[in-house]
């Protein structure tokens, strides 16, 4: 029994462990487990070379290899017998392959330790179906959950449809996750954007998670998300629970060496994803943010669609940097033809510093202190973080101007021209930030909440009394 | 050569393969169900289902060279034992309760990494030809810096 390798994608996606077997000059044979074979066309495959070797030696001496793949779907074995023809270090194969190792290895600490040397490219010479590892049937439901494309052109087209329908960039960010789920059965995913900080994104959306998970941050070069920022190209991880635990023994063997790892960083939305795929939301070059999307099926996304998800991710990164410059637009323009919705005319910069007041307390109204720590920039709610950064400041500020003045309403034009919270003059990204802080009140104290009162202008409101405490 | 630690991994039902090369030096490979450490370690017996050994009995017997390589999901534990084919025959009877014990703690062992036990139901277990090598060396495998290293 014969079989074309474009037939055996679900062999390629490192779910069970490969065997590597390749001969000395001096005729010692040597058998070793892969962590991963990949597939580069019909006729070849690249093994990854991330430790100098035994079989690596052996290659050197005598290019002949024999690797045996199991099919996760059927669990047919299968003998690919090989030729070794060259080492890659840079190239579509290699990125692909080393962003993924790096993903992986930054989870576990590893980053730079656990890397990617080269993408060793085989001639695949024959393909045989080992006799005694016989395939099981398989079910339509199972292998349909495997291998049916997912980016299909009437699932775009709906997706479309609901971008088109959004008119707030709350709304797009909500229908394009609405969208993964009910046109391509990704339920669960996130939007990351990218903060004042240089290298440090923020969730800003999310769907399909316990909690939503709106603040979290991940850093450049840091897991999945870190990643993709960092090289701005799609990264898709099958098999994530195996290859972590492969990361993790070898975290062990270095820190057994001495080698120091890096500490661990979480995992993004699911405790336990068995698949992840990020990519960059992308304008010209510019990053506007990374979508990630998680599912416990060990392999969900496939390598056939990343040109699909390369564009996907362009349309959705244009369609979010619109909304951006759209409400911005619009918020301008509507309070200056709108006049001012606060007692304060809008275009006077709130310069002033009026001291921090404790509200007096209401009888049945319940008090809460807020904390804003100058130094690391973020705001404690009796004593629970609450957010950080430029939406710390904008929040510390409106509060402030509330107890101080009595007043609960704001435009997002006051905000820009007040000095003190230090704006980008450029692409400040304002509403995309009170989108943030407005959800992540929503999410962590409901009391305090931010209510948009029409293009460019919002009310603080208050469901409890407040104590602010600024500490150093 | 193999104590009785490593003695106690090998046998503790983890994935097992035997690897072994053609005149040409082509290497060649093939699933092993179960291995048993005999003679205070210096012997290893490897077993295999026959339909598996049909592939690499003409090497073993054609020039002897033989590598086995061991894993264990979830902690990657690996290591490889160097041999030298002494002989081989079909497994006694009283040896399939212990091949079978040994094969089914393996696909034990595989549910943690995410696969059900049923995708591997129809591989042949039994039958087997126990394969019986002379141990030459030992390595370490394990991922990470330190792997090749001698045990």
């Amino acid at each position: 029994m014969k079989l074309g390798l474009e037939a055996m994608a679900s062999c390629f996606q490192g779910l069970i462990p490969a065997a590597l077997f390749t001969c000395s000059k001096d005729g010692t044979p040597n058998a070793a487990f892969l962590s991963h074979v990949d597939y580069v066309d019909s006729t070849h495959v690249a093994l990854s070379f991330q430790f100098f070797n035994k079989s690596k030696r052996n290659i050197a001496e005598n290019p002949q290899a024999l690797v045996r793949l199991i099919d996760p779907d059927t669990s047919q074995g299968w003998r690919l017998k090989l030729r070794y023809v060259r080492s890659e270090t840079e190239g579509p194969v290699f990125e692909r392959m080393a962003l993924r190792i790096e993903a992986i290895a930054s989870y576990s600490g590893l980053k730079g330790i656990f890397k990617l040397l080269a993408a060793d490219i085989y001639e695949v010479l024959a393909v045989e179906a080992a006799e005694d590892e016989a395939a099981i049937e398989v079910t339509t439901q199972r292998r349909s959950a495997c291998v049916d494309p997912v980016f299909t052109m009437q699932a775009l087209q709906d997706l479309s449809t609901r971008i088109h329908r959004a008119d707030s960039l709350e709304r797009l960010l909500d229908s394009i996750l609405e969208g993964l789920e009910a046109s391509f059965g990704f339920e669960h995913s996130m939007i990351l954007v990218s903060t004042i900080e240089e290298g440090t994104y923020v969730t800003i959306a999310s769907r399909g998670y316990p909690e939503m998970g709106v603040g979290a941050e991940a850093r450049l070069g840091e897991g999945i998300i870190g990643m993709v920022a960092e090289a701005r190209k799609p990264i898709r991880i099958s098999g994530l629970i195996r290859q972590m635990l492969y990361a993790l023994a070898v975290q062990k063997r270095a820190h057994e060496q001495g080698i120091v790892a890096s500490q661990r960083i979480p995992l993004p939305g699911l405790a336990q994803p068995d698949s992840q795929l990020g990519i960059p939301l992308l304008v010209r070059g510019e990053l506007v943010g990374v979508l990630c999307i998680e599912s416990t099926h060990p392999y969900r996304f496939h390598e056939e669609d990343k040109t699909t998800i390369e564009l996907l991710g362009s349309y959705l990164a244009i369609a979010i940097q619109n909304m951006q410059l759209q409400e911005r637009s619009t918020a301008d323009v509507a309070v200056e033809g709108g006049g001012s919705a606060s007692r304060n005319p809008p275009y006077v910069a709130i310069d002033s510093e009026p001291p921090a007041q404790k509200p007096a307390a209401k009888a049945g109204k319940a008090e809460r202190e807020l904390a804003y720590y100058a130094g690391e920039e973020c705001i404690l709610v009796d004593g629970e973080y609450l957010i950080r950064s430029m939406p710390a400041r904008i929040l510390w500020r409106l509060l402030r101007r509330r107890t101080a003045e009595g007043r609960a309403e704001f435009t997002n034009r006051e905000l820009r021209l007040d000095k003190s919270l230090n704006l980008p003059e450029w692409k400040d990204n304002l509403e995309t930030r009170l989108l943030l802080l407005r959800r992540r009140l929503d999410q962590k104290c409901p009391d305090i909440r931010i209510v948009p009162r029409g293009r460019g202008r919002f009310a603080l409101e208050l469901g409890c009394d407040v104590a602010l405490v600024e500490r150093p | 050569m193999i104590d009785n630690e490593l003695a106690a991994f090998l046998e503790e039902g983890i994935g097992i393969q035997i690897g072994t090369r053609n005149a040409s030096l082509e290497p060649n490979g093939a699933r092993v169900v179960a291995v048993r450490v005999e003679d205070n370690g210096t012997h290893i017996v490897a077993f295999v289902p026959e339909r598996a050994i049909k592939v690499v009995a003409p090497d073993l017997e054609a020039n002897g060279q033989a590598a086995l390589v061991f894993a264990r999901p979830p902690d990657e534990r690996s290591c490889q034992v160097k041999g030298v084919f002494e002989r081989m025959d079909a497994a006694a009877g009283a040896d399939e309760r212990f091949v079978r014990d040994q094969w089914r703690r393996w696909l034990e062992r595989l549910t943690t990494i995410g696969l059900p036990l049923s995708t591997l139901e129809r591989w042949d277990v039994w039958p087997c030809v126990a394969v019986r090598l002379r141990v030459t060396a030992l390595f370490n495998q394990t991922p990470g810096p330190n792997a090749g290293a001698v045990l």
